[in-house]
């Protein structure tokens, strides 16, 4: 992993571009990186929540490691303003709910893989088992993965200003160590 | 007929090396009954498959891998694995636990348990992935550092999530205390399994998976689970967690040496003039930077550690645990903090046990001091107390099995038959296991915890924790009121037999989970209880559910390793400890004078095992009562069953 990755967006991509919050979501998960263990337990318990079984492949919230120089990156969906695995999907499988929330709608999607290769977040997979895409639906509000992390590394806040801020300060130590910077942090 | 129980990847991998073959197995639904997984299963595997006529590097021996129900499904802190054989450095039963992401993703992979049998022809690794079992080529893996091959494993297959268990050079030199090192810096470190692998021509094994695990009744299991891990979440803990997530194990160097029990200058005393050199405020301030947790876990005891700068400059690593801090430090009289992060790294990655490679550094040193042996001996290196320069380089040249290496790379036992003269008396170990990081002459318990270990002098089958830190609560709770103040007294042998015999129950359990000492050891939170609450919703195997049943399955699980040691001539006589720890009183620290009384622990041991006091054998009536009739026909066979 001894390259350096600078990611440029577009003026009107990414995460959070706009001061209004345009599909109303009230809530958006916060992960503190530099608390986290890398257990994974937040994979095991969103596996039980979406699969009924325990299986971290089929997760929706992900935690890649590099043991070899000890990093630990916690990756999930962010929830954008402009989705960009939403603007990849032919079917339009990948939808808001009524909180405002983006879903994918197993039953549009047909696998393609476009999102997958659109989010530049990795937050959006595709599941082994159903070979559909998955991303996360914030369990509808109340995320399995904040209550299954001992370390109190995952939260859910408020979708504002400030709790993106919270968000973006969240992986300062991975941007740091990346020298990634995403428009949130630059905020 | 299908393998019933959830919890349980469903499946096993036997492969025969010699002929190239794999063969994918369900899962034998009594194996699981009776025996749980982990150490259990191994425990039935090895006494049906190896015996006295078994030569632990020869293709007769069989090694296993084991995983068990608890691995991987949530349960914290359960993110761990297993291997057992025939034992290369003792020659008798041999375990080793390690914990991790590889234990967890054996089972995701689809696997419970892989038994290997043979010698593979050329070198080989196991790639295990998503149901299938493959036997690859690892020619130009072999000779390679085991961080190297991680890498190289992970590229060959462009999978980053690998997880994998690999054997190092040391391992392929015959190094016969050997590890598997998991996931880059955590080990299966005892008892030369690896040297076992490695007789395999087996560099390691690779695995990955998205075969997810069920549970028999997902919301009851989880709900059982939740209320142990309220158990672990009591205020009364704390501090010990707060503790284990700030230090790790480290501060057990700062703990232990202040009751006198840390091993120093090859464990002639318990007290270190310079622990804190070692211990755990130094390495939080100046070299931790980071924590981890293995799968799964709450806990979260691993740190990393960074060297700046010097010539030691290394990391981020995984950082060493307090034994290694022992073994590297206080046993060697060594307080260069550096020098025991890096001897501690490159046993992992040479792929050796950083308990017995510090342990036969410390031996030698000492026969050094005593005029044993000189420079002749030892090709010229100064075995000075704490000579750094030297230990670095005698752990390369025993990786390597070079010169006096060579020596040192059998363990103290081997090694001090080959020096001979008064070098024995210098060699702590039990059944050829080099001793661990406590000492009976502090701890009355500890005696026999080594003295019984079926794999030798080491802590992890039955260390006992309630008296060393005191929990008069749980002690009366588990024992009665009328024991407690005794069992309390760290230096009183009353009752000690009961503790023993009752913590190695129920760690037989813990290792047949498989699960971490953390949480049981300590703090000492799961008991038989929680095996009884957790097992049987997430199996579905419902006489766990029965109290009974559940000690029931523990003392089989003891007896059965008991018993295998047995049919290779382990006795009382064996069941015992090195003349240091029993004969030479402490010389210095607040321990000051102490010695065990092993004979009157071991008697009561015995009566509480239901064995003979004499030579230690089980009584027939025991092994009936724990299912065990098949051991006792052959115990009797050779005279090992006790009078009745």
């Amino acid at each position: 992993m001894g390259t350096t990755y600078r990611v440029k967006l577009k003026h009107d991509e990414g995460p959070r571009n706009r001061k209004e919050n345009p599909r109303g979501l009230k809530n958006i998960l916060s992960i503190n990186a530099g608390v986290c263990t890398g257990c994974r337990n937040c994979e095991l318990a969103c596996s039980v929540a979406h699969t009924k079984s325990f299986n971290p492949a089929r997760s929706m919230i992900r935690i890649l490691k590099d043991e070899a120089q000890c990093l630990i990156m916690p990756m999930v969906c962010l929830q954008c303003d402009e989705p960009l695995c939403k603007a990849a999907c032919p079917t339009e499988a990948i939808i808001d709910n009524e909180k405002g929330i983006l879903y994918v709608n197993e039953d549009e999607c047909i696998g393609c893989m476009n999102c997958v290769t659109a989010c530049i977040y990795g937050g959006i997979e595709i599941d082994p088992l159903t070979m559909r895409a998955s991303k996360c639906d914030l369990c509808g509000g109340d995320p399995a993965c904040v209550k299954a992390c001992d370390y109190g590394a995952i939260k859910i806040i408020g979708a504002t200003t400030e709790g993106f801020r919270q968000r973006g300060q969240g992986i300062q130590m991975l941007t740091q160590v990346y020298d990634h910077e995403s428009q949130e942090a630059q905020q | 007929m299908t393998f019933p129980y959830k919890g349980y990847a469903g499946h096993y991998a036997d492969i025969d090396l010699t002929k190239g073959k794999v063969h994918k197995r369900e899962m034998d639904k009594e194996w699981a009954r009776l025996y749980l997984g982990g150490t259990g299963v191994a425990a039935k595997i090895l006494w049906e498959s190896t015996g006295p006529d078994t030569d632990p590097l020869s293709p007769e021996n069989v090694l296993v891998l084991g995983t068990g129900p608890l691995t991987g499904v949530m349960f914290s802190p359960s993110g761990r694995m297993m291997f057992a054989a025939k034992g290369p450095l003792t020659g008798v039963w041999a375990e080793s636990h390690a914990g991790g992401f590889f234990g967890p993703e054996v089972k995701y992979a689809g696997f419970d348990f892989v038994i290997f049998r043979g010698r593979a022809l050329k070198p080989v690794y196991l790639l295990l992935r998503d149901g299938e079992a493959e036997l690859l080529d690892a020619s130009d893996l072999w000779g390679r550092e085991t961080n190297v091959v991680t890498d190289m494993m992970r590229e060959e297959h462009k999978d980053p999530d690998l997880k994998t268990a690999i054997i190092g050079p040391a391992a392929e030199n015959g190094v016969l205390y050997s590890c598997i090192t998991v996931d880059i810096y955590r080990a299966a470190g005892r008892a030369g399994l690896g040297t076992v692998m490695g007789s395999k021509n087996v560099k390691g094994i690779a695995a990955t998976g998205s075969l997810g695990l069920e549970a028999h009744d997902m919301d009851k299991y989880l709900e059982a689970n939740d209320s142990e891990m309220e158990k672990l979440n009591d205020p009364l803990w704390t501090d010990s967690l707060g503790s284990l997530r700030n230090y790790g194990t480290t501060d057990l160097v700062a703990v232990i040496n202040e009751i006198g029990r840390l091993p120093t200058k090859n464990h002639w005393t318990g007290f270190y003039d310079d622990a804190d050199d070692i211990g755990p405020e130094i390495i939080a301030e100046n070299y931790r930077v980071g924590q981890e947790a293995c799968h799964g876990c709450a806990i979260g005891c691993k740190y990393i550690y960074r060297v700046k700068e010097g010539r030691f400059a290394y990391g981020p690593a995984g950082g060493p645990e307090y034994e290694s801090l022992m073994a590297f430090g206080s046993n060697c009289l060594n307080n260069d903090i550096e020098s025991i992060f890096h001897m501690g790294t490159r046993c992992d990655q040479l792929g050796m046990d950083t308990i017995s490679c510090g342990k036969s550094i410390g031996f030698a040193m000492e026969l050094w001091e005593k005029g044993i042996i000189t420079e002749k001996d030892t090709d010229g290196l100064d075995l000075s107390w704490g000579n750094v320069d030297s230990m670095v380089e005698l752990v390369e040249r025993i990786a390597k099995r070079e010169g006096f290496g060579n020596v040192l790379s059998k363990g103290v036992r081997k090694a001090a038959e080959i020096i001979g003269g008064d070098a024995w008396r210098y060699a702590v170990h039990v059944k050829g296991l080099e001793a661990s990081g406590q000492d009976p002459r502090a701890h009355q318990s500890v005696g026999l915890t080594y003295a019984t270990n079926v794999r030798g002098a080491d802590h992890l089958r039955s260390l006992s924790s309630l008296e060393e830190l005191g929990y008069p609560d749980i002690v009366e709770k588990r024992f009665g009121k009328e024991k407690t103040e005794a069992i309390l007294d760290i230096m009183s042998p009353k009752h000690k037999g009961e503790v023993v015999k009752d913590i190695e129950d129920l760690y037989a359990l813990v290792d047949s989970a498989v699960i971490c000492k953390y949480g049981t050891m300590w703090p000492p939170v799961f008991y038989f209880d929680t095996f009884e609450n957790v097992i049987a919703p997430l199996t579905g195997m419902q006489e766990w559910s029965n109290l009974k049943f559940v000690k029931q399955a523990a003392e089989r699980i003891s007896h059965l390793r008991r018993a295998y040691n047995h049919r290779l001539g382990v006795t009382r006589k064996e069941e015992n400890l090195p003349i240091r720890l029993k004969e030479e009183p402490m010389p210095t620290g607040p321990s000051k004078g102490g010695l065990p009384d092993i004979d009157e622990m071991l008697d009561e041991y015995y009566d509480f095992r239901g064995c003979d006091r004499e030579t230690g054998f089980p009584k027939k009536s025991k092994l009936v009562e724990v299912d065990l009739e098949y051991v006792a026909k052959d115990l009797a066979k050779r005279n090992m069953l006790a009078k009745e």
